[in-house]
């Protein structure tokens, strides 16, 4: 049974909210993805030597770990400021700036992290 | 200048679903949305229809998306928005007709919250006023603010996604009250606002901060309400 609330996913991602939307959706995007990587890691060691030598082929490429590592380390990252911004509301009049540093650690870490993926990656 | 103006158009007596129509508009850049709404209605299709009343930002009835943005019409300038302006309904709720939604949910969850002042002590000995400080008054001036026209509530992706989580505006209500030091059932609200429908469906997207008209700092009240829920102190 559908909402009542009759908005799709198309319709909600058109809002214009700017940064703190784009967090938001990333934060979601971040979490649904790991728990599927999780949940699809735990069985398909449970599955047969060719299900889980496949799936290990799909985590060791490193396109898929630039890509798991980008939504990782932005999770905790924003995960870390909503619930200092939660613990100390008198923070949230501060929001934009805390996205703004939200991302100057994000980047510098996230872009070493992807060099050295690339590098390793490249470099076989 | 010239403008063109996107309109969202639904008659639920002829459509099966929405569409948009447009107009070329000579407008000047200091107009109100609200006044080519006005002037597309007036003089191109009379059809048109949306809500309006005070038209000076004060009432609230005319909260749309524009540009893909919560607004309202009527404190918004042509120039804010540039030449090519899109208009449609509020989402989340259901469309009565083009720019017109069904409000009642909204205001179903608003009265969940017991959205009046509750105070069951006999007056002061005087007879008069229950006396507030300065002090107490400023702890909840901002969210007296609200003029409920729903544009917090309905930029909420978590409002989008729940069909009974009660919304940035009503929260913003319970905070209005939990925080008067003359009111008596702030831990009656913080039970209705503690519930899963309530504060733990806020995931401080910001967008109702954003959209807010008022400038209400609606994610700072919701996190003092979280912190309260907490702590139990309203101080």
């Amino acid at each position: 049974m559908g909402l009542k609330r009759n908005v799709s996913l198309a319709k909600a991602l058109r809002y214009k909210g700017q940064g703190p939307m784009l967090t938001y959706v990333l934060h979601r995007i971040g979490g649904l993805g790991m728990a599927i990587f999780v949940t699809i890691h735990i069985l398909s060691t449970f599955m047969g030597t060719k299900v889980g030598i496949f799936t290990n082929s799909i985590y060791e490429n490193w396109v898929f770990q630039i890509f798991l590592f980008f939504f990782v380390l932005f999770h905790v990252i924003n995960g870390l400021r909503i619930t200092l911004l939660d613990l100390f509301p008198t923070l949230i009049e501060h929001q934009r700036e805390a996205i703004w540093v939200e991302w100057a650690v994000f980047l510098p870490v996230y872009g070493l992290a992807a060099f050295v993926i690339l590098r390793t990656g490249l470099g076989g | 200048m010239q403008v063109t103006l996107k309109v969202f158009r639904y008659n639920p007596e002829v459509d099966k679903k929405g569409h948009y129509e447009t107009y070329a508009l000579d407008v000047e850049e200091t107009e109100r949305i609200l006044d080519l709404l006005e002037l597309v209605k007036g003089h191109h299709d009379g059809t048109l229809s949306f809500r309006r009343s005070c038209a000076h930002g004060v009432c609230g009835s005319d909260a749309i998306r524009i540009n893909g943005r919560n607004m309202l019409a009527c404190k918004t300038l042509v120039r804010d928005v540039g030449d090519r302006i899109t208009v449609e309904p509020l989402l989340g709720l259901k469309i009565v007709k083009d720019l017109i939604v069904d409000m009642e949910p909204f205001f179903d969850n608003y009265k969940k919250v017991l959205p009046y002042f509750i105070n069951e002590s006999p007056l002061p000995a005087d007879g008069k006023e229950r006396l507030q400080s300065p002090e107490q008054r400023a702890r909840f001036d901002e969210t007296t603010k609200c003029i409920l026209c729903a544009a917090c509530t309905t930029s909420c992706p978590s409002f989008w996604g729940s069909d009974d989580y009660l919304g940035p505006a009503a929260l913003v209500t319970a905070h209005r009250f939990i925080f008067d030091s003359r009111d008596e059932a702030a831990s009656e609200r913080l039970k209705i606002v503690g519930e899963t429908s309530g504060l733990a469906r806020c995931h401080t997207a910001y967008n109702c901060t954003m959209a807010c008209p008022r400038d209400i700092q609606i994610t700072k009240a919701i996190g003092e309400l979280k912190l309260a829920t907490l702590t139990g102190k309203v101080d």
